[in-house]
């Protein structure tokens, strides 16, 4: 917190406003203020704001020490029946790992973002696999984008300049021109408007278009063909080009919900990979959710909703945070990352949270931290799952990592106590 | 804690310095190894008992993007076989998940609990560089570094064409310690590149790549000359073209000549000792191979041995686990990775009722019972490959107890053994020196580790005691006493302590002249700034590299 400039222009930052976690953000800096985000597109400026960030500790009604808040925080905690942790955006994987650890010793359940989003896809990967690649091999491998759905444009704004079909790369060194630009527009779901194939796809007819395209690829004949007649022209495009990829955006809102469309693109792409080269890549959000899941990860095996209430962790996939609320399942939360916006109330439920503008969560105890990328360092995982370097151009509070650890050490002391 | 140990009347297993089961005291004290200690000092007993180095595991792959990925799509597997948290004096303890690719706080505590101070993940994306440290951070009690994956790198390949092998070796020792790494990693050279232009077989070591000059020969030779220049402690990795195709000994050999007179390690050696194909049945190339080893002692290799049983293919070599996919049909997970390399998984079954696996099984222990030299051919199952870490105890007893193993082997599918020099019949049984090679002085070596491996004056006191059983897989897996850097990490058996680790890593000098020539290349191509590439560096001192090391 200390170290960190005040004033002058601070290179390479990397932005957390969506996933494509730009790493090419200058900040300058005036009186310990943002007075611009250069090179970051409108969602990035507003991610990043003027790095003014509430800084106080709260106990109830009052602004307390940090340590008596930690203090106050563990025995709520502690004494709890059952506690639900969940994982909030804009903390770094740091964070996230002390966040994991304060939940094996609470024998807690912890959740983050991804249940109540990208669900679907977490289980559809575990039955089926996935064919991905990363940013990088798409930028500079891919001769063929097929926007699912999807126009990157609303909200992953520089997905198109910085990854495809824009830039020029290695084996597409005409950029735009290189690449054949696909839209597949899914009932109002539209792609890209300069697209140079367009193909429309009636919303409740997705999943037939999809197992029209894997049959016509598998070289058997069809009764009939959902849609305009493009999807056929469209087995030829992409079996005729190099390098595909099929992007879809995996968070709710962009497309009409389907539950199953995961598994079919990914289906559909691993098919594809019997006569060339072609992956399928989820569109994900910002604030380090990709982050979470990889902490989870590695440290329970699981990527999302782990309940440790037998002493080890346990996949929980239909019992996530929401639910577990809704059913009164748990008496306390601790939410680490930024309160406001977590999709459950915390009504009548003891709680704690540690984060970004933790104060103004209506919570029983608060510690406001600084942003991940803003106020602090540490990694976080782009939408690809490659783990990126933050910075901290403006100082702030408390950083969220120490924060989290000195709690988890009050707790592991406490539990360690007793035993 | 130990600041001072004097573990008395076992027998000592010491290799590296000539010790073959003597019984002895070992001193350590601070951490180290000593020759001697005051007569007060405080004392183990380990009568009756086996004393060994820490083991060391060459090849084995614990903490990668690849490996999370892998864990990411095993919850079934993993759901079967919790890991509650041990009863640490030490350290907050931490709950886990195991299966054949377990969480990383159960990964450290498993190697522990079976004598194992050091391990080395052997493929490590130079972009992921990040997340493996990260995950080796939450990776308690052992030692660990890993490989970096140079040999379809976009950057390299260029300079290989455009015979800049200088640069070639400039860049190779930016990147190590850029990623925090340790030695450098040449999966299918040119392969994984060629996979994601749609060429999906390397037929030779001399096919051209589509870019001048480029032959998985010319890759092989300029990371293993750039190795070599640089004294790196370990010498180039090689896991061959061709991984898991009937025919493809002959590849193995070819790159193992193509590199004749240079130091090299070559990895899994196992997956790649198959006789047969172009029509011919699969059969064992294991004698060929074997005998080209023993006859070369610049080669190095690990066995990569199959266990019947579970596993999990993970690899770099994303074209091998495409064909795993197309011909089991099972979950399949491909990650091209940004112009670097790339990442396949399937998870997989040796069964013993499969000609193929159980070909491969035979394959393995007959590449372990030919070896003439076991310094030079050392253990491992390429964990999670051919089988989980967790089978070595079951493996060493493969190896010690003929009679069990003439056993096993009369379960096994017999359709591709004829001519097999297993089935023929091989007396051989490890003795426990031998073991103590290929699982800790070996490795050790191989390594460039001067102070692991041994137990002499001087070295880091990684200690494992095991008390005797007439099932050596009963020994293996359940050591007395594990001590750590001094600590005691296993304590009547039991996970008590969970003691810092080392991050073994280098950082070798090179001409900044690359950096211009590098950074116009990140300006074009790469998706992250150059700023930005580098890992913060381990807290760790980097192992030293070059003449004097
Ligand atoms: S595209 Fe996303 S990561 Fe990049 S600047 Fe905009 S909001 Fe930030
Ligand atoms: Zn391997």
């Amino acid at each position: 917190m200390s170290q960190m400039p005040v004033g002058g222009l601070v290179e390479h930052v990397t932005c957390l406003g969506c996933g494509c976690s730009c790493d090419d953000i200058a900040v300058a800096v005036r009186d310990g203020r943002i007075a611009e985000a250069r090179g970051a597109c409108a969602l990035g400026v507003s991610w990043f704001g003027d790095g003014r960030v509430p800084a106080i500790a709260r106990a109830r009604e009052s602004t307390v020490t940090l340590d008596a808040a930690l203090d106050a925080a563990a025995t709520i905690l502690d004494q709890a029946r059952r506690v639900l942790v969940f994982l909030a955006l804009d903390v770094s994987c740091e964070t996230q790992r002390a966040a994991v650890e304060v939940a094996d010793t609470l024998h807690a359940v912890i959740d983050g973002v991804s249940s109540s989003t990208v669900a679907a896809a977490v289980l559809a990967a575990q039955r089926r696999g996935r064919v991905s690649a990363t940013l990088g091999e798409i930028r500079n491998r891919a001769d063929c984008v097929v926007f699912w759905g999807t126009d990157p444009a609303a909200r992953y704004p520089r997905y198109s300049s910085r990854y495809a079909p824009e830039p020029a790369g290695l084996f597409v060194p005409d950029g735009r021109r290189s690449r054949r630009l696909v839209s597949v527009d899914v009932g109002d779901a539209r792609g890209p408007a300069d697209a140079d194939t367009r193909i429309r796809v009636r919303a409740d007819q997705e999943l037939d278009a999809i197992a029209a395209l894997r049959v016509m690829l598998a070289g058997r004949s069809l009764g009939s063909v959902p849609g305009d007649g493009g999807l056929a022209e469209l087995v030829r495009t992409l079996t005729a080009s190099h390098y595909v990829v099929i992007v879809y955006d995996a968070e709710p809102g962009g497309l009409p919900p389907e539950p199953a469309r995961a598994e079919s693109l990914t289906a559909l792409g691993q098919q594809l990979n019997a006569v060339t080269r072609a992956c399928v890549t989820p569109l994900r959000a910002g604030g380090n959710r990709v982050g979470a899941e990889s902490v989870l990860t590695w440290q329970t095996g699981y990527p999302m909703t782990v309940d440790f209430s037998r002493g080890h962790p346990r996949f929980r996939p239909d019992d996530g945070a929401r639910a577990l609320v809704a059913a009164g399942a748990v008496d306390a939360v601790l939410v680490v990352g930024r309160a406001l916006g977590i999709p459950f109330a915390l009504d009548g439920l003891r709680s704690v949270a540690i984060g970004p503008a933790a104060s103004e969560a209506p919570c029983e105890v608060a510690v406001d931290t600084g942003v991940a990328g803003i106020h602090e360092g540490g990694t976080a995982f782009r939408m690809d799952d490659v783990p990126l370097p933050l910075r901290a151009p403006v100082p702030g509070p408390p950083v969220a990592a120490d924060v989290v650890r000195s709690l988890a050490q009050r707790i592991g002391t406490r539990r360690t106590r007793r035993s | 804690m130990t600041d001072r140990l004097r573990i008395t009347g076992g027998a000592v297993y010491d290799p590296a310095n000539g010790v073959d089961g003597d019984v002895r005291d070992v001193c350590v004290e601070d951490g180290r190894i000593v020759s001697s200690l005051p007569g007060d000092a405080p004392r183990l007993d380990a009568h009756g008992m086996v004393v060994m180095p820490g083991g060391i595991d060459i090849h084995a792959h614990i903490a990668s993007s690849s490996v999370n990925q892998a864990r990411r799509i095993l919850s079934d597997e993993r759901t079967a076989d919790p890991a509650s948290p041990p009863a640490l004096l030490d350290a907050i303890a931490r709950s886990g998940s195991g299966g054949t690719v377990p969480t990383t706080f159960t990964t450290g505590y498993r190697y522990a609990g079976l004598g194992y101070t050091t391990v080395f993940d052997a493929a490590v994306a130079p972009v992921g560089a990040r997340d493996t440290h990260a995950q080796l951070d939450d990776t308690p009690i052992i030692d660990a570094g890993f490989y970096v994956l140079m040999g379809n790198d976009a950057y390299l390949l260029e300079q290989v064409a455009a015979g800049e092998r200088d640069r070639a070796r400039d860049y190779a020792a930016w990147l190590l310690g850029a990623t925090g790494a340790y030695a450098i990693k040449c999966v299918n050279p040119g392969g994984i590149e060629s996979w994601k232009r749609n060429v999906r077989a390397v037929r030779s070591i001399d096919d051209a790549l589509g870019m001048q000059g480029v032959t998985p020969r010319a890759i092989m030779e300029t990371l293993a000359d750039a190795a070599n220049a640089l004294a790196l402690p370990h010498p180039v990795h090689i896991h061959c073209n061709n991984l898991g195709v009937a025919g493809n000994v002959t590849t193995t050999l070819d790159s193992m000549g193509a590199l004749s007179g240079r130091r090299a390690h070559f990895t899994h050696v196992q997956f790649h000792a198959y006789a047969g194909g172009n029509g011919k049945p699969w059969a064992s190339g294991a004698k060929a191979l074997i005998a080209y080893i023993n006859a070369h002692p610049e080669v190095t290799a690990d066995v990569g041995q199959v266990m019947l049983g579970p596993a999990t293919t993970v690899t770099a070599d994303g074209a091998v686990e495409y064909l795993l996919h197309a011909s089991s049909g099972r979950r399949w997970v491909n990650v091209d990775v940004e112009l670097e390399t790339g990442c396949g998984i399937v998870p997989y079954e040796y069964r013993d009722a499969a000609a193929v696996a159980s070909l491969q099984w035979v394959v393995g222990l007959e590449l372990f019972l030919l070896s003439a030299d076991p310094w030079r051919v050392v253990l491992s199952t390429d964990h999670p490959n051919g089988g989980a870490f967790t089978s070595y105890p079951e493996l060493i007893r493969l190896l010690m107890d003929r009679a069990y193993r003439d056993e096993r082997l009369r379960g096994v599918n017999h359709k591709l053994l004829a001519g097999s020099a297993l089935a023929d019949g091989l007396a051989r049984e490890y003795t426990l020196r031998e073991i103590a090679i290929i699982t800790r002085a070996g490795p050790a070596r191989l390594l460039g580790l001067a102070d692991k491996g041994h137990l002499g004056a001087g070295a880091a006191a990684d200690i494992t005691i095991y008390a005797r059983d007439a099932d050596v897989a009963v020994m293996f897996a359940t050591p007395r006493y594990v001590i750590k850097a001094g600590v005691l990490v296993v304590e009547e058996g039991q996970l008590r302590r969970a003691p810092p680790t080392r991050r073994l890593h280098v950082r070798p000098a090179y001409d900044d002249a690359v950096m211009r020539d590098l950074s116009a290349w990140f300006d074009r191509y790469a998706t992250i700034a150059l700023a930005n590439y580098p890992v913060s560096p381990p807290r760790d001192a980097p192992v030293p590299v070059g003449a004097g090391a």
